[in-house]
């Protein structure tokens, strides 16, 4: 089966800046790919690409079977877009706007229903200027689905909402992927390629630093676990050996200690002991297990929201 | 072509949702319309043209140029344009849409002010309504596009801001919209022949004014369709839908492309003026068209009939009505008022004897004689400041004189209106061919053409008459004159005389005739001319010659004041240079060097010869009595541009020397303006104080009709409506 996206070899520079520097990918049909990564490392200037608003400087691209660079005009009639930043006129309302997209469209999807499916249909009638930031984003995303199109770009589509409109965005989002769209998303939010994405690419610098479903990444690193336990007075300096335990870190009052793991359920019972044996109260006890986070601090030393 | 629909009813909404679109579009132009109709009278006339062309030049520049320049530039720095980069569409249903909704809310707009202009300012209805409409909307899409240009140049709104205003502010002040380009110092009026907005302007006020129709602007229309083209095909090369996409800085000439047409227009203008003189024209119409009353004088109606308590209405350039007794209030009548209680309204005077080629004095160096294209617009406007409104020049070089009667005719210079015999025909050595006699070879020969007809046979005679009239001539002079023993002319044969009164009463035109003595005006009489020039100087003339000249309809013109001037200068004085009328007018440097050169040894020379000429005012005098007793229709003539009769002011110092010979005030003023007109085959539209006639007024304080040196103070002149403002009849350039 032919896939929805392949990338080989893309690269993008803007004079002397290489904002792409070699990204190689590819999304199958109904898949939901993520673009994860740190402000700056590529991920909107290869999505704009990849919708046919930016020539590349090399490399192949094929988006439905269209090269975005030549047949711009026919790959936009078939993609759903969500910008990152995007505006409409202050006193146009929502229908009317969802109507006005629809008309550039050769394939149209009913826009009442359209509105009702991403809860809009109280402010059906109300001007854009009226509507709070996850209202925008939900007519934005309406806007992206306005020709039923069979892919759709997500470009950090829960950047700078509250948590509460992010999950809603997020169940929107976990709609379309049960209704078999394919969905490339680029985000900075780890819990959002963890949960939304079939496979996730971790993008650095214009290069994909790691390449997998969610797990397979986790796995690709150490793979170690890590236990956290606070107390109440500060631990003796000296940490024993315990079962399985690779490395600890104390912090300098000794009332944190990070124990890491290949198998902390091994690990476990011998530190709860060692604390006993010590007289001193465990106030709290985390189990941390591997994150995409980890994965990247580890893997770029840095950490994503920087 | 479902976008563009789809863009054009959405714009459309959404205009109409903004509150700022609809200030700009609606209120503004209409608040303008009042504020500026109230503060200039437009009730009155005259300035409701210029209000109507100033609201829509700046409804066009304000919505069309400004708005669309703002535009794009909004949009696109409020990421607006972005989200439609993504779809499948291009600039054009952008910029269309937004080019049709500029044109839809600017229509109704036009459409009001038109109305409104007609049932409250009581504008007449437009003679051209489709060229008004045609003319409007091309200025509309050619500024617009001259908007997206710069907003498809412009980086921010900021930049874009300041390229609109740098081009907006002299559109709106220097292209005529808001002040009249006439008004203007003659370096600006060239300046503004560079500006777009200064042929939108002048086109609207032509057409409005009822001249002119789309086809009269050509040129201008071309221009701006031109630039719509150019504009609109590179605001679609150049859009821009991202903030982030920056243009670089020399894409701003592409602002010089769109532009281009106008820069073409303004160099073909600075060389040819077309544009500038229209722009005076147009002026001088909006003056000649305000309402005015003028109230509670003595109305003298130029028939010999006198109201002594009257007023007139002046609408439109022409006498609207005439009120015996108190008049209506003027606030009623929408007119502006002219209190002239204890003053004297009559037709403007008419001078029908006067050569606009010699300036009626000597100049020191040749140098100071002015070209004609300079001299005769400044004579003319002397006499519309000593109010004579209409002359007639009897022998100027041909070509030049009828160039400037069109120059007058058309507005472009404001001074008395021109009526012109050209040629004088005359014998080879007769009276006319000794002014060129001490020109060059070469120079005589074009002198002679332009200034003589010399008929060898009466088909010759009859040939020139034709080529003339083909000319369109106001008339024909001929010479009837043998001269003095001391200064003899070879006399015209009066058989020639004959062939060219018969040729010339053919094609309509009226002959006058010079004539030396009595035997020379019988002579003219034989031959049918129309009016007698001079009549004798020497001798008597018979009553029976004028009871026949009475029969016949023959003017009698005695231009006493060549006859005084010639006996005074014979006499050494030359005291009528210092005449007030005649120090106002000047020009100083010719008066000073005039009197310097009659008491230099040459000018004594001069003025002996002069004496060799022998004129008897006495005699002069008792022709003129004898004339009116036998009731010939007497006309008043000066022989302006002889020695020491300076152009102007001459005809009030004919109108003295005529009551000193014993002719009755009135009749000597009927003579100055009906029976003038009458000769000018022009009484139809002026010479008198009648409902329909011209506005040709002059306006003195005191009555005439008991002291008739009262016409030399003039209160206003009135020339075709137009209130002249005397100071600035010498500034005109």
């Amino acid at each position: 089966m032919e896939q929805a996206i392949q990338v080989k070899g893309l690269q993008k520079s803007y004079g002397e800046v290489h904002a792409v520097r070699g990204i190689d990918f590819e999304v199958a049909p109904g898949e939901v790919f993520g673009l994860l990564g740190p402000n700056g490392a590529g991920k909107t200037t290869t999505v704009e690409i990849l919708e046919g608003l930016r020539p590349r400087t090399s490399g192949d691209v094929k988006v439905l079977g269209c090269d975005p660079g030549v047949e711009v005009r026919a790959l936009k009639d078939r993609i759903g877009v969500c910008l990152q930043s995007t505006n409409l006129p202050d006193k146009i309302t929502v229908r009317e706007s969802l109507a006005l997209f629809a008309s550039f469209y050769s394939r149209n999807t009913d826009i009442d229903k359209l509105i009702d499916r991403l809860q809009l249909s109280e402010k059906r009638n109300a001007y854009y200027q009226t509507l709070s930031g996850g209202q925008k984003q939900r007519v934005a995303l309406a806007l992206a689905l306005v020709n039923d199109p069979q892919l759709v770009f997500l470009d950090e589509p829960t950047t700078g909402l509250d948590p509460q409109v992010r999950l809603e965005i997020h169940s929107l989002i976990s709609e379309l992927r049960d209704a078999k769209r394919t969905i490339l998303i680029t985000t900075h939010y780890i819990e959002e390629a963890e949960r939304l994405c079939d496979r996730v690419a971790i993008v650095d610098q214009g290069k994909i630093i790691a390449l997998g479903t969610p797990r397979e990444i986790q796995a690709q690193t150490l793979g170690t676990s890590r236990v956290e336990i606070h107390t109440a007075q500060p631990m003796p300096a000296e940490v024993p050996n315990f079962q399985e335990a690779e490395k600890f870190v104390m912090s300098d009052d000794r009332k944190i200690l990070n124990v890491y793991s290949a198998r902390p359920a091994r690990t476990l019972p011998d530190l709860v002991k060692w604390i006993d044996l010590n007289g001193i109260d465990l106030e709290d006890i985390h189990l941390k297990r591997p994150t995409l986070e980890d994965v990247f601090i580890e893997l770029t030393g840095k950490r994503l929201r920087d | 072509m479902r976008a563009y629909i789809s863009q054009i009813r959405i714009n459309l909404r959404l205009t109409m949702r903004d509150r700022t679109v609809l200030f700009f579009n609606y209120l503004f132009p209409l608040l303008f319309f009042f504020i500026f109709g109230f503060m200039m009278h437009a009730e009155q006339g005259g300035a409701i043209v210029q209000i109507v062309n100033m609201v829509l030049v700046i409804g066009i520049l304000g919505s069309g140029f400004f708005g669309a320049g703002m535009r794009t530039v909004m949009d696109r720095e409020a990421n607006i344009l972005r989200r439609f980069k993504v779809a499948p569409i291009t600039a054009g249903p952008i910029l269309v849409s937004q080019l049709v909704v500029g044109l839809v809310h600017y229509i109704p707009v036009t459409v009001l002010v038109l109305v409104l202009a007609h049932f409250i300012y009581g504008m007449p209805p437009l003679e051209h309504p489709w060229s008004l409409m045609t003319f409007v909307l091309i200025g509309v899409l050619a500024f617009r596009a001259m908007g997206s240009i710069i907003g498809a140049v412009a980086n921010s709104m900021a930049e874009s801001q300041i390229i609109i205003q740098l081009l907006y502010f002299p559109m709106l002040f220097l292209g005529g919209a808001t002040f009249p380009i006439a008004f203007m110092p003659n370096w600006l009026q060239i300046v503004a022949q560079f500006i777009p907005s200064t042929y939108l302007s002048t086109g609207i006020t032509a057409i409005l004014q009822g001249h002119e129709t789309i086809w009269n602007n050509l040129a201008p229309a071309g221009a701006l369709i031109l630039t719509a083209i150019v504009g609109t095909f590179l605001a679609l090369k150049l859009f821009r839908w991202e903030k982030e996409e920056k243009m670089r800085a020399s894409a701003k000439f592409w602002l010089i492309a769109v532009l281009a047409p106008f820069i073409g227009m303004g160099v073909f203008q600075a060389y040819s003026k077309d544009n500038v003189v229209k722009g005076k024209m147009l002026a001088r119409e909006m003056s000649r068209s305000r309402t005015v009353l003028i109230r509670d004088a003595r109305l003298f109606l130029g028939d010999g009939n006198v109201i002594e308590q009257g007023a007139v209405l002046i609408k439109d350039g022409k006498v609207a009505e005439i009120y015996t007794g108190t008049a209506p209030d003027a606030k009623s009548l929408k007119a502006e008022t002219v209190d002239a209680a204890g003053k004297t309204l009559m037709p403007g005077l008419i001078d029908v004897h006067v050569h606009l080629g010699s300036p009626g004095g000597f100049y020191s160096s040749g140098t100071d004689y002015e070209a004609p294209d300079k001299a005769f617009p400044r004579e003319l406007a002397a006499y519309l400041y000593s109010g004579v409104t209409a002359v007639k020049s009897v022998g100027d070089v041909l070509d030049e004189v009828l160039k400037v009667r069109q120059v007058e005719a058309s507005g472009e210079k404001l001074g008395a209106e021109l009526f012109a015999v050209g040629p004088l025909f005359t014998a080879p050595g007769g009276h006319g061919t000794e002014y060129a006699k001490n020109l060059p070879e070469v120079a005589r020969g074009n002198f002679d053409a332009q200034f003589l007809r010399l008929p060898k046979t009466p088909q010759e005679a009859k040939k020139m008459v034709d080529e003339l009239a083909k000319r369109h001539v106001d008339g024909i002079k001929t010479i009837l004159e043998a001269g003095s023993p001391d200064y003899p002319f070879v006399r015209m044969d009066p058989a020639l005389v004959r062939a060219v009164v018969e040729e010339a009463h053919a094609l309509h035109l009226p002959v006058v005739c010079h004539t030396g003595n009595a035997r020379d005006v019988e002579a003219a009489v034989n031959a049918g001319v129309d009016g007698i020039e001079h009549g004798s100087m020497t001798d008597a003339i018979p009553e029976a010659l004028f009871a026949r000249m009475k029969q016949a309809g023959i003017t009698f013109d005695p231009t006493l004041d060549v006859v005084e001037a010639f006996g005074s200068l014979a006499q050494g004085k030359f005291d009528m240079l210092d005449r007030s009328l005649v120090q106002q007018v000047g020009p100083k440097k010719l008066l000073d060097s005039t009197k310097e050169f009659l008491q230099s040894p040459e000018g004594a020379k001069m003025r002996g010869g002069i004496g060799k000429y022998p004129v008897v005012m006495a005699i002069c005098n008792q022709n003129l009595l004898a004339a009116m007793r036998a009731g010939v229709m007497l006309v008043t003539g000066t022989d302006s541009g002889n020695p020491t009769i300076i152009h102007g002011p001459a005809l009030h110092r004919e109108l003295q020397l005529w009551i000193e010979a014993g002719v009755p005030p009135a009749v000597a003023l009927q003579a100055a303006t009906f029976n003038g007109a009458r000769l000018l085959r022009a009484s139809d539209r002026m010479g008198l104080i009648k409902k329909g006639y011209q506005a040709n007024l002059l306006l003195v304080d005191g009555n005439p009709l008991k002291d008739i040196s009262v016409t030399e103070r003039i209160s206003m002149v009135m020339f075709k409506g137009e209130r002249v403002d005397r100071s600035e009849l010498f500034d005109q350039k």
